[in-house]
């Protein structure tokens, strides 16, 4: 199976709050567990960080009587500049992403840049609606060979 | 929802990762075929081609319609869609986990401002 990552979701967001403040918030499982992989009508029932790389994390966050498990493993930790690790939902599907996560100071705050790169090809045939179909599946053709 | 979406897309990745069914899709999307027909342009058995098609069909991306003896496909562009749905709602569910964590930390400094000097500091 080919899962080299070839669609990228990129979102930015500015914190009034230091650069390393912001790092550390992804890494301290009291912290983390209130935002991150939570869900509003879920409840966070566990949170296990190993904050060293090769070292692994779990959040189950259990949504209608279902525990759902965001799982991976830290591939980078560069405090408070860059935090890499890799995630899949096993209950959603068999992929693993990879999500990166960089920090740059701004102000007395910083600016975050948040990289998900996901499932090989997906990129190919989605959000090209105004070609229609027929190019699409044409340049997926070219794509795939 | 979440999970239909991505069911989808595996499917859909599945079907499209061949390049004889992206073939069938591309006739398809063209318009309405017969089995028959999507069969003759390709150096394979029927049987063989009917496999591909009930893969598609699987994923959605083709749909069968009985008419008397004839079997009639379509090409569904729904799955598309929702992949490219999916791949939004990865976008949206990140916006709204850095807005909490924005919401946390500012909650963390409105806590510490209002109780001030509590902790670690003697009368």
């Amino acid at each position: 199976m080919t899962t080299e990552p070839r669609t990228t979701v990129r979102v930015t967001h500015r914190f009034s709050a230091s650069p390393e403040r912001v790092f550390d918030a992804w890494l301290d499982p009291a912290r983390a567990g209130t935002w991150l992989f939570a869900t509003p009508t879920g409840r966070m029932v566990r949170v296990e960080i190993d904050a060293r790389v090769g070292g692994s994390y779990c959040f189950a966050d259990r949504r209608d009587g279902e525990d759902v498990a965001h799982t991976g493993e830290y591939l980078e930790i560069d405090r408070p500049r860059r935090l890499v690790f890799t995630l899949s939902v096993e209950k959603y599907a068999q992929d693993v992403d990879r999500v990166m996560i960089d920090i740059v100071p701004l102000g007395s705050g910083c600016e975050l840049t948040l990289t998900h790169d996901m499932r090989a090809q997906a990129e190919d045939f989605v959000g090209r609606v105004e070609e229609g179909w027929t190019g699409i599946l044409e340049k997926l053709d070219e794509t795939l060979g | 929802m979440l999970t239909a979406m991505q069911s989808t897309l595996d499917h859909t990745l599945l079907a499209l990762a061949d390049p004889t069914r992206r073939a069938i899709l591309r006739r398809l999307s063209k318009g309405e075929a017969r089995v028959t027909d999507l069969a003759r342009p390709f150096a394979m058995s029927l049987n063989a081609v009917s496999k591909h098609i009930r893969t598609l069909e699987r994923a959605r991306l083709v749909r069968r319609q009985r008419l008397g003896r004839e079997h009639l496909l379509s090409f569904n562009p729904q799955p598309l869609d929702e992949a490219a749905a999916w791949i939004e709602a990865q976008r949206a569910a990140w916006t709204a986990r850095l807005s909490a964590l924005d919401a946390m930390l500012q909650a963390e400094d409105r806590a510490a401002a209002t109780t001030p000097h509590t902790r670690g500091r003697p009368r």
